[in-house]
């Protein structure tokens, strides 16, 4: 704690008075909030990870895409939301789309998460942009699925910063070793 | 009443809101997201979700009322009522459209509509108390306090 501790002696050589100084850090008051696995730890303040990160965010629900949107930019992301997949692949289109990763519901009504990703590894390069996939049901088979189309990661819904941060950085720092 | 009073009476309004499983975590998670650039973000995705609700009861109830019930409409229906209430943390809500599902999985008429007034029942209470608690931080709010946040341990 980065404190001292200091002993005053007397001419006899015993201790007379002893002084001792910790230092305390002011913390801002810390909401506990409980992740997927169940351990509850600090609120992830906005990392140099995230900060400017372009995010194409593609949810049909408005409810959903608000709450989604508003993490993501806490985070730090700078984000563009779009309602449905065939909206998702127009904004992606182009060669030189600036997005760095696709986060996509994988339930999406006419055009679901896993056709629109499963045409953007088709049409762009094998590893680029980053796609990670929300649903609200996360199973085996769902991971699975997402692994074979080159989905990079799967979000568990209803989606928590928590949550979203660590597959994130998971899925980000993935990309940085390739 | 005093501004102390009200922060207090909100803190433990709000308490009590979790402890008789009105709300969960995820609506802690919705007030982390409220900030100075958001003021009324809860207020906002709150009101949004009653708006959802009330055009999904629409439905739910005129698809129960069908001589041939379609049973994947509704279970597509009461799905998008499950997420929606998930992702404000009304807890009760969502549990009820989970057991509304699972009458929907095995095409139980009488349970199904059982649980559309559950699920009707279960969203006017948490509108009740979502009413009660904005309240309180305008009260809080109009007297120049500001929303204490909430902090609990599990």
């Amino acid at each position: 704690m980065h404190g001292n501790i200091w002993v005053v002696q007397n001419p006899q050589g015993s201790a007379q008075s002893m002084a001792l100084v910790i230092r305390f850090q002011l913390r801002p008051s810390v909401s506990i909030t409980i992740n997927e696995l169940g351990e509850s730890s600090d609120q992830p303040c906005s990392n140099s990870l995230f900060k400017g990160l372009q995010v194409l965010l593609a949810d049909d629900d408005d409810l959903n895409r608000a709450v989604t949107r508003k993490l993501l930019e806490k985070l730090g992301c700078s984000v563009s939301a779009v309602t449905s997949g065939f909206e998702c692949l127009t904004s992606i289109g182009p060669a030189s789309s600036p997005f760095q990763i696709v986060i996509l519901e994988l339930q999406m009504p006419e055009l679901d998460g896993f056709e629109v990703a499963m045409r953007i590894r088709k049409f762009r390069s094998r590893n680029w942009p980053l796609i990670v996939a929300m649903t609200a049901s996360a199973d085996d088979d769902t991971w699975e699925r997402c692994s074979q189309i080159g989905i990079n990661g799967v979000i568990r819904k209803p989606v928590l910063l928590q949550g979203i941060a660590i597959e994130l950085r998971k899925v980000l720092m993935q990309a940085n070793k390739v | 009443m005093e501004l102390v009073q009200i922060q207090r009476r909100l803190v433990d309004y709000t308490k009590s809101l979790f402890m008789e499983g009105f709300l969960d975590a995820q609506f802690l998670q919705l007030q982390q997201l409220q900030d100075d650039s958001n003021p009324d973000f809860v207020f906002e995705v709150v009101s949004l979700f009653f708006e959802d609700f009330e055009k999904l009861l629409n439905e739910l109830t005129i698809a129960l009322d069908q001589p041939n019930v379609d049973f994947k409409k509704l279970d597509s229906h009461v799905h998008q009522l499950k997420g929606s209430s998930s992702s404000i943390g009304a807890q009760r809500v969502k549990n009820a459209c989970i057991a509304f599902r699972n009458y929907c999985d095995v095409q139980n008429i009488e349970g199904c509509l059982t649980c559309l007034q559950q699920v009707k029942q279960e969203c006017y209470l948490v509108k009740n108390k979502f009413e009660t608690l904005f309240r309180l931080e305008q009260q809080i709010m109009a007297s120049g306090g500001s929303v204490p946040t909430i902090e609990l341990g599990f």
